[in-house]
């Protein structure tokens, strides 16, 4: 039910995710440029948050476009919505640039440190958007009434791709713990986003 | 593994969390195209991709998006050219060139027909701009060639079969040399869905497989990549390629479809 509701979000007067993926299998630029317009933002944040580096989330998020422009005839609308899609590539193409220059760091021994805070912060786009940004706004809200700890422990799984090990050994909590975070974390996201589907 | 014991690991599978025993137990009971889980692990990764939404908002540069749209109507221009008979590599750039005279001196023939100059010469500008974007592309596509060609030939590099786990697949080479990467050549492989990529990983002699490089198999079913390497050859044990989701996979969640130990 969750997903048919978010795949029937954008139908009104804006032109559905499935009709632009049509219309970019017939190669029309404009289409590509208005999923750009509705999903830049989100997934360039996201990429930039996991690299930490704007020159290379950019290159990440060309690429995951450019994956959309070439791939779209296997587009599949039934199989679900757009943008989970665009942001797992987004997230698994980040996470293996995190790991390739984590890897060069330990081989050189290297400190240097990458916190590089994002380019620019923005307002939300006031219009198009709505249930987009209604759904991000409930996440937000949802991942800033958990406890420091559990917040922490679901961002290093989400935005540094560890394991339950690795976290534990991270923050260092028992192993047992932070899976029990992990997971009523998720639960209380997934409650969270059904009852604003529903 | 069953459906009761796997359904409240689904969005941990969907998050990456899962340990590799954990992790494999999960796809081997997905790889039965469980009715049941497999709606249920969809839906969880929907709900792990809204965590996305937690990053700072941040603005992409305001010149990314003519890069990608530029990039997109130059790949639709090459592939438009390229219908009717694919030409060789080394002659593209000639053609490309020849193809932007021809596009100027038609522009310039309806500039006097029309008396419209100012337009005209707008839309010249921009044939010519894609005429070059294509010609870029092209170089970078004969420049990779040229690098998989040294280090296929280079007396430096280990040749290496990597054997596929179904016989009816074709043999994937890859060659490894100690400056340039790997390159990975391979011929007659079978189309993807979207939904799936091959990944190459390599296997060190201790600790986890790392990702080398994420490639589909182009229209004729032809692969050829060179990627960087970033482990010294006498570490690696083998090299190994799977079958994952679309953009990669943080640590293989498959069985090699092809492989090869390296000695």
């Amino acid at each position: 039910m969750l997903l048919a509701v978010v795949q029937t979000w954008r139908e009104g007067n804006q032109p559905t995710d499935a009709s632009l993926m049509e219309r970019i299998v017939q190669r029309d630029a404009a289409a590509l440029e208005t999923l750009y317009d509705r999903y830049a933002r989100p997934v360039y944040s996201l990429v930039l948050r996991i690299s930490q580096q704007p020159a290379s989330a950019e290159e990440i998020v060309q690429d995951v476009f450019m994956q959309l422009w070439r791939n779209a005839k296997h587009y599949q609308a039934t199989r679900g919505p757009l943008e989970p899609w665009l942001f797992t590539v987004a997230r698994n193409r980040a996470l293996d640039f995190l790991r390739l220059k984590r890897e060069k760091q330990r081989r050189r021994e290297d400190s240097v440190d990458f916190d590089l805070r994002p380019s620019a912060v923005v307002q939300p786009d006031p219009e198009g958007a709505m249930d987009q940004s209604r759904r991000a706004q409930k996440v937000r809200t949802l991942m800033n009434s958990l406890p420091e700890p559990q917040r922490r422990a679901i961002e290093l799984a989400f935005f540094e791709g560890m394991t339950h090990s690795e976290i534990s050994t991270a923050i260092g909590e028992p192993l047992g713990t932070v899976k029990s975070w992990i997971r009523g974390g998720l639960l209380r996201l997934r409650e969270s986003l059904e009852e604003a589907g529903s | 593994m069953d459906c009761e014991q796997l359904a409240p690991l689904y969005e941990e599978y969907a998050l990456g969390v899962l340990e590799a025993e954990e992790r494999a137990e999960v796809e081997a009971h997905l790889a039965r195209h469980c009715a049941q889980c497999t709606p249920g692990i969809e839906k969880a990764r929907w709900v792990v991709a809204q965590l996305a939404h937690v990053s700072p908002e941040a603005q992409p540069p305001e010149s990314l998006k003519g890069k990608i749209l530029d990039a997109a109507k130059a790949s639709a221009k090459v592939s438009e050219f390229s219908k009717p008979s694919p030409p060789s590599r080394a002659v593209f750039p000639i053609w490309a060139w020849a193809a932007a005279a021809a596009l100027a001196l038609l522009t310039g023939y309806s500039i006097r027909q029309m008396g419209n100059q100012s337009t005209q010469l707008a839309a010249l500008r921009q044939q010519m701009r894609i005429a070059m974007l294509q010609n870029k592309a092209l170089q970078d596509q004969l420049e990779v060639g040229r690098q998989i060609a040294y280090v296929m030939t280079s007396p430096e590099s280990m040749p290496l079969k990597l054997m596929p786990k179904d016989k009816n697949m074709p043999m994937v080479h890859a060659y490894l040399h100690p400056h340039m990467g790997v390159a990975i050549t391979a011929e007659q492989m079978p189309s993807m869905p979207a939904a799936r990529t091959l990944q190459l990983w390599f296997v060190p002699k201790t600790g986890k497989p790392m990702s080398i490089a994420i490639f589909h198999p182009d229209t004729q079913g032809q692969i050829a990549v060179i990627a960087p390497v970033n482990m010294p050859r006498n570490e690696i044990a083998a090299l190994a390629v799977t079958e994952e989701p679309a953009g990669g996979s943080p640590q293989p969640t498959s069985n090699p479809a092809w492989m090869a130990q390296v000695n």
